[in-house]
């Protein structure tokens, strides 16, 4: 096989997450791509987890709706997963043969032939290497042993991680790692039905969590104060950045709360630094007084949002596509703002950018709609293509010129006024959250409120104009197309292909830009079309019910596929549903 | 280079006043701007953030870079300011209710991070703004338009609360006082960390004029009797039941600020090992 999944189930403590991890850096270390994704139960320690891994030497776009090889350490533990984790025709499943479920019981429906194989992990580790918790690394030498993974590569992964500061740990690793190994070409020199045949380019290739991409293309956007509150499944965006942004000059706080996170980063965006903030929806929801006061007295910020499961507590440590209302509207007043859907994770990294670069050249708030399915999972990336955007601009300060009389809020043409910051002699004004006259003095005025209003919405059309992009793939001249937005890209991509290999002529539209609607660029992207599907995992149908409402040009045919997020998006859902608008456009006509 | 003179007329804005006639916030605005031509500030070197209330409507006040923000926030935007530009004198403002109740939560945690900023507060014992209600001050059994029955509960004491939470330099002023509120004003600006000074500033139209004569009659000027260093000299005075403690309560020095600490957090990471640009970072991804 050349494009193989894999999941590995167990407990917190089974080390589950490290060998997965492992296992995308050999990966990427032969040049093959990798996507890997984290799943776990509420408990902070010795809940369920589990790793479900895609390696293949094509582009990977999405988790893959079937599972091919199987590891279980528990199959207590596995049955909580059976909701995610679908076995393929003929899979190959591994079990630690120290499991306490009789095999009448395994949670494997028997009509999948799975190939069953009961290894003595715990037992190796235990007794072998005497250190239990190396059954991971056990399972990790059989895996690669029967899978054809590259073994230098998980050794050196292993070396990475432990060999400087741990020495000892790493030798011990790769004991087990060889252990492993060893018991395969002892016990099974056959190996089984599932092997990875893909060569990878050679060249190295990135591992990178959408969270940390996110935070990293703030880095290199120049943001300069970050302020958060930990929140599921946002906080690695603040622990990448306390790390890193003291390296670059810049300060993070760990604030009181939600709300003091957005405010630290708009004064300290008023005193003339990027600055950002990032939650999740529950978090976002608080900050929404202040997104107003940034829209309102046009200060320039950014707001990540990690979507999660909602509403309220929801599940906390699962992806949804439902903080969209959130997002666009979710503010008292009309707050002019940016909503940027990242669509995978190099895409995280270029939004982050992007977020910067009009947030500070529109003197507006920017929210960027990120989901756990993209923030907590790793994929491999080519390094060159990460900076190819040239999209990095500093804050844009008013000229001398301006400081005479100077009015921080002056109506121009495209509704942006000059802004000065502390320092510049000449340039010090009010500003607030109340409406103003064009030199930041507050009033009361209806008139002049619809003029303001008028100027902050000018900046719209402009942004939609530059910064529209929208991504179209497959049969530029279908009728028949599939609208997505954000992480449901990769499915809804891989269904697209799947599709047209089956004759269906059918294409994927995916705006980065949600709002404003980039309405020309969907335009185009729609030219021809006469029959739209909306897929979503928001059980409310937000993006649909967006479109509806914002957007002129859909097809008058337009449906919505949209159901509840927690279980990521599968191809073969998406595919579905693309066959049975194909079918019904090609029906013959009622009279 | 010549100083420049500075007068407390340079700090004047055309915005116009909203303030009841009378108000006490008016010697609170003078005292700012004394204190800002007193300690020669350049107006674009000076960020003056408020929160919402009548006493909020200070930041347009003031020439200066003003931020008339929204209710009870004016602190973590005024700390994430002086995070951003350390080399400008941030003071933030705002009043009881704005401090003590709906920004209470960043009240306790800016002078936990000790941000070199300098925190008016204009106490009125009322929302004046909204017309009338309790606020967290009002004294117990007084009658507002949200207390028709008497207020039911015990006014929270904001001297005592900063000291408890090891605030580095407390003050009370009054608003009939105006230079030694200035004084107070510019000894807090120049206090390294968080100067916390609550000014009796009484609302004329829904506490009286005879606010003002409760703390002539009741206020203590602090003296040389009282030392501001001793914790233990200070907690007496925040404790003090009819008397009105006025001047430095509370004043001690050498508690790194926020924004030194993220200076001193910048010489670690560099210590670890530098970083020239962002691209450098790949390496953690490999």
């Amino acid at each position: 096989m050349r494009d193989v999944t894999l999941a590995i189930a167990g407990s917190g403590g089974d080390g589950v997450i490290t060998a997965g991890d492992f296992i995308v850096q050999a990966a990427a270390r032969k040049g093959l791509n990798a996507f890997m994704l984290k799943s776990y139960g509420p408990q902070i320690r010795g809940g369920e987890s589990s790793a479900r891994i895609r390696i293949s030497d094509r582009p990977i776009y999405s988790q893959g709706d079937f599972v091919d090889f199987l590891v279980v350490f528990s199959w207590k533990d596995f049955a909580r997963f059976s909701d995610e984790i679908k076995l393929r025709k003929g899979a190959v499943v591994l079990y630690d043969e120290a499991d306490s479920t009789p095999p009448e019981e395994f949670p494997i429906a028997a009509e999948l032939g799975a190939e069953l194989i009961a290894v003595p992990f715990k037992k190796m580790a235990a007794e072998e290497i005497k250190v239990p918790l190396t059954k991971n690394m056990v399972a990790l030498g059989v895996i690669a042993a029967l899978l054809h993974l590259p073994l230098d590569g998980i050794k050196d992964a292993v070396m990475k991680k432990f060999g400087k500061r741990k020495p000892e740990a790493a030798q011990v690793n790769i004991e087990a790692i060889d252990l492993g190994k060893g018991w395969v070409e002892k016990n099974l020199p056959d190996g089984t039905q599932i092997v990875l045949e893909a060569e990878g380019t050679g060249e190295p290739k990135l591992v990178m969590t959408g969270d940390d991409a996110v935070a990293y293309g703030a880095l290199h956007a120049g943001v300069k104060v970050f302020a958060g509150y930990p929140i599921t499944p946002a906080s690695p965006i603040l622990e990448f950045l306390s790390k890193w942004l003291p390296h670059f000059g810049g300060a993070v706080v760990q604030t009181e709360d939600e709300i003091a996170a957005i405010t630290y980063a708009i004064g300290a965006s008023w005193a003339g630094k990027q600055a950002m903030t990032a939650s999740s929806g529950p978090g976002v929801a608080l900050k929404l007084e202040a997104l107003g006061l940034a829209a309102i007295a046009e200060i320039p910020l950014v707001v990540v949002n990690v979507q999660r499961v909602g509403p309220s507590t929801g599940i906390p440590s699962k992806s949804e596509q439902a903080d969209l209302f959130q997002a666009v509207g979710g503010t008292p007043g009309d707050v002019p703002r940016v909503v940027l859907a990242p669509s995978d994770v190099e895409d995280n990294f270029q939004v982050a950018i992007e977020a910067f670069y009009i947030a500070e050249k529109y003197q507006i708030p920017v929210v960027i709609l990120s989901d756990q399915f993209l923030g907590e999972r790793s994929e491999t990336i080519d390094p060159d293509v990460l900076f190819a955007r040239k999209r990095v601009i500093a804050r844009q300060l008013a000229k001398p010129s301006d400081l005479k009389e100077y009015k921080r809020y002056k109506l121009t043409d495209t509704g942006v006024s000059p802004m000065t910051v502390p320092g510049m002699k000449g340039g010090q004004y009010i500003t607030s959250g109340l409406e103003h006259y064009e030199d930041g003095r507050p009033t009361s005025s209806g008139t002049m409120h619809q003029i303001m209003s008028e100027k902050r919405a000018r900046k719209l059309p402009l942004i939609a104009e530059e910064s529209g992009f929208v991504r179209v793939y497959g049969d530029e001249d279908a009728e028949l197309a599939v609208l997505a937005w954000g992480s449901s890209k990769g499915a809804v991509r891989e269904a697209v292909e799947r599709a047209r290999a089956e004759g269906i002529k059918v294409k994927a539209i995916v705006p980065q830009l949600i709002y404003p609607v980039p309405e020309k660029k969907l335009d185009a992207a729609l030219k021809g079309v006469k029959r739209a599907v909306v897929v979503e995992l928001s059980f409310g149908a937000q993006f649909y019910r967006f479109l509806r409402a914002y957007y002129d040009g859909l097809p008058k045919e337009t449906y919505s596929y949209a159901r509840s997020g927690a279980n990521p998006l599968l191809v073969s859902e998406v595919l579905e549903a693309i066959k049975e608008h194909a079918g019904a456009m090609n029906a013959p006509q009622e009279a | 280079m010549e100083p420049v003179k500075l007068t407390a007329k340079d700090y004047k804005t055309s915005v116009p006043i909203v303030w009841c006639p009378g108000c006490g916030d008016f010697g609170v605005l003078n005292a700012m701007q004394q204190a800002a031509a007193e300690l020669a500030i350049p107006p674009e070197n000076l960020m003056v953030v408020s929160g919402i209330g009548c006493s909020s409507r200070i930041a347009g006040y003031v020439n200066a870079f003003g931020f008339n923000t929204i209710h009870g926030r004016a602190l973590p935007i005024a700390s994430g300011a002086k995070l951003a530009r350390p080399e400008m004198t941030v003071w933030a403002a705002g009043g009881d209710g704005d401090g003590y109740s709906i920004g209470t939560n960043h009240f306790v945690h800016t002078i936990r991070r000790n941000a070199d900023i300098t925190y008016i507060v204009m106490d009125n014992n009322i929302y004046g703004l909204t017309k009338g209600q309790v606020s967290p001050t009002t004294p117990h059994g007084d009658y507002t338009k949200s207390t028709p029955l008497g207020n039911p509960d015990r006014p929270l004491n904001p001297l005592a609360l900063a000291l408890e939470l090891g605030a580095t330099y407390i003050a009370q002023g009054f608003s009939g006082n105006v230079k030694h509120l200035r004084d107070l004003i510019v000894k807090g600006t120049q206090h390294k960390g968080f100067a916390f000074i609550n000014v009796k500033s009484p609302c004329v139209t829904f506490r009286g004029r005879q606010e003002f004569n409760v703390v002539r009659e009741h206020g203590v000027y602090l003296d040389e009797s009282h030392d501001p260093s001793s914790w233990e000299k200070a907690h007496e005075v925040t404790q003090w039941k009819e008397k009105i403690p006025l001047g430095v309560i509370y004043h001690v020095h050498g508690v790194p600020t926020l924004d030194e600490i993220a200076r001193d957090l910048q010489h670690k990471a560099e210590e670890q090992g530098h970083v020239e640009t962002s691209k450098d970072l790949l390496e953690i991804f490999g």
